[in-house]
């Protein structure tokens, strides 16, 4: 059995792997893909490490900027 | 959504807000100047050493695993263990800065320099700023853990937290985005 932070450590473990397994690929959907897994990373932290899976609202106000920001960013990268 | 609902001091959050900002920042700046150049781009990040990247992504997430353990001993009232978790924490500090310096020595080794191209003044620039965030935070985890009170063990693991999130995100953009 697993405590809260343990198995928000697990899906890190978990997200860094498939980012490892990812990186072999070239293209946009695999960029695509990697920054997902870093939007995925960054809202671990946000809210198991962070706390703010208990803080009604501020989860979505800190994801959801990165997100976009992260779009922005494969946007400028698909541009060859 | 209320102020009072965010965990911690309020200004940890303003300083986690700017962190990410500035970082967010440089590399907006480094991705819009490779539209200039995307080949010199492409050819300059295929230099670097992905998988020390992901090796000190692991030892991040690791030693920040250590710094939620330790503010959750520190809560308990449980000094003992918040004090271990944060030099555990520091600890994971310490290795990630070991790897970067190999990195670094690795990168000089083969003629890598800040001038080289545009795209290694952005690496440096951001790679180091980020490392001078990872010593800044094993000092402050180590001088917490010298009197691991609760409010000041959780306000170390938020910036340690921090330096964490900081590295997720700027990691693909800088090492793994051709």
């Amino acid at each position: 059995m697993t405590d809260r932070l343990t198995r928000n450590w697990l899906v890190l473990i978990a997200l860094i792997l498939a980012t490892t397994g990812l990186a072999t690929q070239d293209g946009r959907i695999a960029a695509a893909g990697l920054l997902a897994l870093a939007w995925a990373k960054s809202r671990a932290i946000l809210g198991g490490f962070l706390h703010l899976d208990r803080a009604p609202g501020w989860l979505a106000a800190f994801v959801v900027p990165l997100g976009l920001w992260l779009a922005l960013v494969w946007g400028l990268a698909a541009v060859r | 959504m209320d102020l009072d609902d965010l965990p911690g001091e309020l200004i940890m959050w303003i300083l986690i807000g700017s962190e990410i900002l500035v970082f967010a920042a440089g590399v907006t700046a480094m991705s819009a100047m490779r539209l200039t150049d995307p080949a010199g781009f492409a050819d300059a990040q295929a230099m670097l050493d992905g998988r020390m990247a992901a090796l000190n992504t692991v030892v991040l997430v690791t030693s920040g695993l250590f710094a939620a353990r330790a503010e959750r001993a520190a809560g308990a009232g449980n000094r003992r263990g918040a004090r271990r978790g944060l030099m555990l924490a520091a600890l994971g500090g310490v290795i990630f800065l070991m790897v970067k310096a190999v990195e670094y020595a690795h990168d000089l080794s083969a003629g890598i320099g800040i001038d080289t191209h545009p795209f290694f003044t952005f690496y440096f620039l951001l790679t180091g700023f980020h490392a001078a965030h990872v010593i800044a935070g094993v000092a402050v985890l180590g001088l917490v853990a010298l009197r691991p009170r609760p409010d000041a063990v959780q306000a170390g693991a938020m910036f340690w937290h921090m330096v964490d999130l900081v590295w997720v995100l700027i990691l693909p953009p800088i090492y793994l985005l051709m």
